[in-house]
């Protein structure tokens, strides 16, 4: 029983995790209509940014905190300017294909700015061990889950009565109405890079903070697919709680079955909901008119 | 005065060439070719010998991703699949190399219908992630399967022998490479200008109209898994007994990612476009190499230390730059330089 909670608690700290960056992905699918395949990199790079500021300027939690995120913003931005608005109205493959040259670029650029080892984000806290009951949490595992639920709610609140949330779901359903209507949609897309980028930061500081720092970092990225597939593409909310999902699944494979079944139950998963229910648990069901 | 190529009859749209200098201009090509182990040294024959293996995988993932529109990024996985498939039957179990080349197409060929049947259901995007999720999958399972494939310690491969013919040296290796590599090119040629090729690239164009005309999709897409596995795994085998050592670790992601870089560069849907793109992206990162070397030694230190990084780099700015101010790739530059030289000074 013990074996079981700290399974399903670990998992949760790491579904959260997922959970961020597969929303990072919803945003982006929401307002763009792609999968950014580059998310784990974001990740990571955003994570590499913070350990820096943390061992050249302050190690001081807020500094920290707001330097990642500026520079989430920032580097959100450049990518949907540089790279991604000159691909406006091609066909999905090819803008698809260039997000995927991103991730490889940014992927190995890490190696070129920083190093190949792993390093810790200390900020001084997020490391220490706090029991509830007989079962040992880190601070920094609370502290995501928490992260994510406040995300959650806000990212909620946000699409549902701020104005601009309004208008990113406009240009989501339907791009050219909403331009008739008077939103700009490369403003919309931008946001919607720099919010995605921002989430995803957030998440790669965090498992900096509770685990580690490497380049290995961005499969990250890739074990939070089955998240978003699980909640659906188009769905934030879906795809943070589809996240945990993955993030208990995955290490209760792991915890019962071995680690190769931890490597592969979330992908397993992803071809089973493909399977069942395509569009994910709390996704919309595509109907093509022809 | 000459003003255009028109195709006046249906034998010449389903003709295997465009007019008959390009069969001049193959048999030259291959003749260098095969002239090739004699005039160049060991290095520039391995690339000679690379190019040859990349061809037929980039051919095959051509099948699934230029004809019929369905974008995998696991082909890695039936790459990974087939050369495991070799290396069992030839090196474990003592096959015959024929026998093991037929179930380095067979086996991947099988396990493309286990994800071939879930993406009948799947479009564009949620296909790449099945994929992308079949080549974590099958890594594991052969990690795991340790009885049959050694696990992680992998597989020695020697070179084959075949009807008392030895390809043991690096130039009677590059023929046999060259053999599959033409009869690659060949069996696609073929395939496109079939009726099955003409409902692939209906498929890609249009599935819903395809389906409207008559064409089955399932067993249509089902069938370009199959065959482009089935091409996929041999290149699989081929760069297996290249490496004369077959491992996951072989076999990195990173050439699902090459594989797509070249349909991209080369010019999608074209076969010619598939050879095109595999010579670009194979000398890409040794031509890189020369012209930085030239402007300092500086820059040599860094391509042998991070020669990983930097090739996966150049792959990333490739398909960026290309899809942006060259969509139709190479095949598309060389389209544009042959009608600018039949219609000079017209434009049109």
């Amino acid at each position: 029983m013990q074996y079981l909670t700290q399974l399903l608690i670990s998992g949760l700290a790491i579904g959260a995790i997922y959970g961020l960056i597969a929303m990072g992905f919803a945003v982006i699918y929401k307002s763009t209509g792609l999968v950014n395949f580059a998310q784990g990199e974001m990740t990571m790079i955003v994570a590499y940014i913070a350990w820096t500021i943390s061992t050249t300027i302050s190690g001081n939690l807020f500094i920290v905190a707001a330097g990642a995120i500026i520079s989430a913003i920032v580097l959100g931005l450049v990518i949907e300017r540089v790279v991604m608005r000159p691909m406006l109205g091609e066909p999905v493959f090819a803008t698809v294909m260039v997000t995927i040259g991103l991730a490889v670029i940014l992927r190995s650029s890490i190696n070129f700015i920083w190093d190949a080892y792993p390093h810790g984000l200390d900020v001084g806290f997020g490391r220490d061990i706090v029991r509830v009951g007989n079962i040992g949490v880190r601070t920094g595992q609370i502290a995501v889950i928490a992260t994510l639920l406040v995300l959650l709610a806000a990212i909620w609140a946000f699409f549902r009565y701020s104005k601009f949330g309004v208008a990113m779901r406009a240009v989501a359903a339907d791009d050219r109405t909403a331009l008739l209507m008077g939103i700009s949609a490369p403003r919309v897309h931008a946001a919607a890079w720099a919010a995605s980028s921002v989430i995803a930061g957030i998440a790669g500081v965090f498992f900096a903070i509770t685990y580690d720092l490497s380049p290995a970092m961005f499969q990250l990225g890739l074990k939070a697919f089955p998240a978003t597939i699980l909640g659906g593409l188009d769905a934030v909310l879906g795809s943070g709680i589809g996240g945990l999902l993955i993030g208990i699944t995955e290490n209760l494979a792991g915890g019962y079955f071995g680690s190769g079944m931890k490597e592969v139950a979330g992908f397993l998963m992803i071809i089973v909901v493909l399977m069942v229910r395509p569009f994910g648990l709390f996704g919309e069901r595509d109907i093509e008119r022809v | 005065m000459r003003t255009g190529d028109y195709k006046q009859t249906y034998g010449e749209l389903t003709a295997l060439v465009d007019s008959p200098p390009v069969w001049l201009w193959s048999v030259v090509l291959v003749a260098a070719l095969i002239a090739a182990p004699y005039a160049m040294n060991a290095y520039a024959l391995s690339f000679v010998t690379i190019i040859l293996i990349t061809v037929v995988g980039t051919l095959g993932l051509n099948i699934l991703t230029g004809y019929t529109g369905l974008i995998s990024l696991g082909h890695v996985g039936f790459l990974v699949t087939g050369a495991y498939a070799y290396a069992v039957l030839v090196s474990k179990y003592q096959m015959h190399p024929l026998v093991g080349f037929l179930g380095a197409g067979l086996v991947p060929a099988a396990a493309s219908l286990i994800v071939g049947a879930p993406s009948l259901r799947l479009k564009g995007l949620y296909l790449a992630i099945t994929t992308l999720a079949f080549s974590f999958i099958i890594n594991t399972v052969i990690l795991e399967a340790r009885t049959l494939t050694n696990g992680a310690r992998g597989i020695a491969v020697q070179r084959p022998e075949i009807f008392g013919i030895s390809f043991d040296s690096d130039a009677a290796f590059t023929w046999l490479c060259l053999g599959f590599a033409i009869a690659t090119l060949f069996a696609t040629l073929n395939i496109r200008r079939s009726r099955v090729g003409r409902a692939f690239v209906a498929i890609r164009d249009n599935d819903t109209a395809a389906r409207v005309m008559g064409i089955n999709l399932h067993a249509y897409k089902l069938l370009a898994f199959v065959t482009s596995a089935f091409i996929t795994g041999i290149s699989g085998a081929l760069y297996g007994i290249y490496l004369s050592f077959v491992s996951v670790e072989g076999f990195p992601f990173l050439l699902s990612i090459e594989a797509l870089a070249i349909l991209i560069v080369g010019g999608l849907g074209s076969a010619l476009g598939a050879v095109l793109g595999t010579v670009f992206i194979v000398l890409l990162p040794e031509v890189a190499r020369l012209v930085f070397s030239l402007f300092s030694a500086q820059m040599d230190a860094l391509f042998s230390t991070g020669a990983q990084e930097l090739k996966s780099m150049l792959y990333g700015l490739v398909i960026i730059l290309f899809l942006r101010f060259q969509p139709r790739g190479l095949v598309g530059v060389w389209h544009d330089l042959r009608r600018t030289w039949v219609h000079w000074p017209l434009r049109y």
